[in-house]
């Protein structure tokens, strides 16, 4: 044991005192074996690798590729541990119903309850017409029937289903904030239309101003382009219309739904304890106001919408097609037609003789004498 | 030939679905005709009224099998009008919300990016787009801008890419000022009514001003100082001639038209110092202009005295 200035400046009272367990280090420089000897037997030098290797992180800018590696190294890690440990239960994912939504046999009363579909208005804002769908009064606002509205709900899933059968355009529409999402989803499933900003108001009674610029294509039966043949009708084609609306929120829409009243074409509405069921066609009794009702309803129709479709392209498919093509559409216009046309306009109408040398061309009089003994 | 009717609702529809046995049933019919040369029908065709009906392909045209195609937009974003633009709002939207777990930079930490400005967008997609509408795009893009760079996926470049002002840097090269064989630099400045032209030569320091010295030209010492201020700020007024022309105006908007004439003429010499005479002030041109008189005004901003009555 060696002894320092300490020792030897406070004399013969450090001495005599018993040396503190603080002094020991200054006071020798021997191992202190016993002391890391209880270290080493804690509970808490387990520890002490980990505490080895930890790194604090610097605030100094990270390379780009210690990013790149660093955001590999985590994806792998999540692979290969992603299952280990306990199991979790299924939480809330905000856009589960957009990703994938229920079909019309997935509604439930369950599900529409989760989604808050039976909550109407305050009682003080109920129009009466609603009487029918409403089940009771709860907290000073009205509780819609949910038995109502999912029969409501699977009904506007036939129509919806049979517009798509029968080759209609469905155009849907929610233009409250937060209704896009699943309006697009809808609409991409049952090949319709989406329109989830303001309505402009004309589309469909001035729809040639309005849409005049908007692109509109010929498809054939499996829904395959037509790419020639119809261009010059269709430049002078007339805006289309919808043939069914299906709107979220009526009540915001009385314009688009009066314009559709006036051209005879069926709407779909949600409508909540407010709102006026004769505005729409087929009334869904529901929550407009939230969105989880929103995206079940619209997923709901949009799985109807392309359910019909692929029903419609499959009786296409063995030959049994389920609509007619638009009145003045033909079929298309080949180089022949063009060039007859304009040799028509230079030459003027055709006289009696002209079309009577046309019909008779191409056949035989043999053929037209045993055409002719046939008849008789 | 404009159609003015269109059906195509779902009640036309609805009643006319065909089957196949009733398309052969109509094909067969239309094969069996004979042309009929002496039909009375061809008579009046050749003048304006409509052709006969044909009930049932007998009256000499051949009975044409229905075409099926219908009429479809071409976007399902036909009925907001603007289909261009919903689609490219949705196809950045699209991106946002499919890359949203990469890593991002911090806020402002991005590279700076200029995006293509709202006229050059509504030209190109041909639509009137609103701003407010188009700054959604933006904020798309701003988000997919802040992905870090080395794990940003193709799609997502490709996006940027299309959205990115067309600049072209090689394009923007600065003009060299000549100095000319007798090591004359001209150079121009206009200030209030005043324009002055300046020719620098390597010197002693001599000033003329329209053949007259700058003492003998401008009476106030802060004017003879602003012809120099060029030179003065960068210490070089002994070392070149200045030989210059102002007219226009008045003394101060001479003086300091010569402040710019001479500080472009310095930098044909000396494209180096550029920063330090913008510093002086003798690079940027002060638009300032006498105010106009406004009707109803004294002047251009005084009243009239304001009598009681």
């Amino acid at each position: 044991m060696i002894l320092r200035n300490v020792a030897i400046r406070h004399g013969r009272s450090a001495l005599a005192a018993p040396l503190r367990r603080s002094f020991l280090r200054s006071m020798t420089t021997d191992t202190l074996t016993h002391e890391t000897d209880a270290l080493s037997h804690s509970p808490a030098s387990t520890n002490s690798t980990s505490l080895k290797t930890f790194v604090p992180p610097s605030d100094a800018g990270e390379s780009l590729d210690s990013i790149k590696t660093d955001y590999a190294s985590q994806q792998r890690l999540n692979k290969r541990t992603g299952k280990l440990g306990s199991a979790v239960e299924k939480g809330y994912v905000p856009d589960a119903l957009v990703r994938n939504p229920p079909k019309p046999a997935d509604v439930t009363l369950e599900l529409l309850m989760a989604s808050q579909s039976h909550l109407g208005h305050s009682t003080s804002l109920w129009n009466p017409a609603n009487q029918r769908y409403i089940f009771g009064i709860r907290q000073g606002i009205h509780i819609i029937s949910l038995e109502e509205t999912a029969a409501h709900l699977r009904r506007a899933a036939k129509v919806v289903e049979g517009v798509a059968y029968h080759g209609g355009l469905i155009l849907f529409v929610g233009t409250r904030a937060g209704q896009g999402p699943a309006i697009v989803k809808a609409a991409r499933l049952s090949k319709g239309c989406h329109l989830f900003e303001k309505w402009i108001p004309g589309s469909i009674t001035n729809g040639d101003q309005i849409l005049s610029r908007c692109d509109i294509k010929v498809v054939d039966k499996d829904d395959v382009d037509i790419t020639s043949g119809f261009e010059d009708k269709i430049g002078d084609w007339k805006a289309l219309k919808p043939d069914l609306v299906v709107c979220m929120n009526p009540l915001e829409n009385y314009i688009m739904l009066h314009e559709c009243g006036l051209n005879n074409i069926p709407t779909i509405g949600v409508i909540d304890t407010d709102a006026d069921p004769t505005w729409v066609t087929y009334p869904i009794p529901a929550n407009d106001d939230s969105l989880r009702c929103i995206q079940v309803i619209a997923g709901v129709l949009g799985r109807a919408g392309q359910e019909g479709q692929r029903r419609r392209l499959e009786a296409a498919k063995t030959g049994h097609i389920t609509w007619l093509p638009p009145f003045g559409l033909g079929s298309p216009e080949t180089a022949e037609d063009k060039k007859a046309a304009a040799n028509k306009v230079r030459r003027g109408p055709p006289t009696a003789d002209e079309i009577a040398a046309e019909q008779s061309r191409g056949k035989s009089s043999k053929q037209e004498m045993a055409d002719i003994d046939e008849e008789l | 030939m404009k159609v003015s009717w269109h059906p195509a609702t779902l009640k036309g529809t609805l009643q006319c679905a065909s089957s196949p046995q009733s398309i052969s049933f109509s094909r067969q019919r239309g094969i069996n005709i004979r042309p009929r040369n002496f039909t009375t029908s061809t008579r009046l065709r050749a003048g304006i009224a409509a052709a006969e009906i044909n009930f049932d392909g007998r009256n000499g045209t051949p009975y044409e099998p229905i075409f099926y195609a219908r009429l479809v937009p071409t976007s399902a974003s036909y009925f907001t009008a603007q289909p261009l633009f919903t689609d490219d709002l949705l196809a950045v939207q699209t991106l946002v919300e499919r890359y949203s777990n990469l890593p991002t930079v911090k806020p402002g930490e991005a590279p700076r990016v200029a995006w293509r400005p709202l006229a050059d967008y509504r030209d190109s997609v041909g639509e009137v787009v609103q701003a407010s509408k188009y700054s959604k795009i933006i904020h798309a893009l701003q988000r997919l801008n802040h992905i870090q760079a080395s794990l940003m996926p193709e799609p997502v470049k490709d996006a940027l890419n299309a959205y990115k002002r067309n600049v072209n840097p090689f394009r923007n090269v600065v003009k060299v000022a000549p100095i000319d064989k007798l090591g004359r630099s001209l150079g121009a400045g206009r200030r209030k009514a005043s324009t002055a032209r300046a020719w620098l030569v390597e010197g002693t320091g001599e000033v003329l001003v329209n053949g007259k010295s700058l003492v003998e030209a401008f009476g106030r010492v802060h004017d003879r100082e602003s012809v120099i201020w060029a030179l003065k700020a960068t210490d070089r007024i002994d070392k070149y001639n200045v030989w210059a022309l102002a007219n226009g105006g008045g003394t101060t908007g001479q003086a300091e038209a010569l402040t710019l004439a001479v500080g472009k003429a310095l930098m044909a010499h000396e494209p180096a110092l550029k920063p330090a005479l913008r510093r002086a002030g003798c690079v940027t041109r002060d638009p300032r202009r006498v105010e106009r008189k406004k009707p109803g005004h004294v002047k251009a901003r005084k009243m009239p005295a304001w009598v009681k009555r």
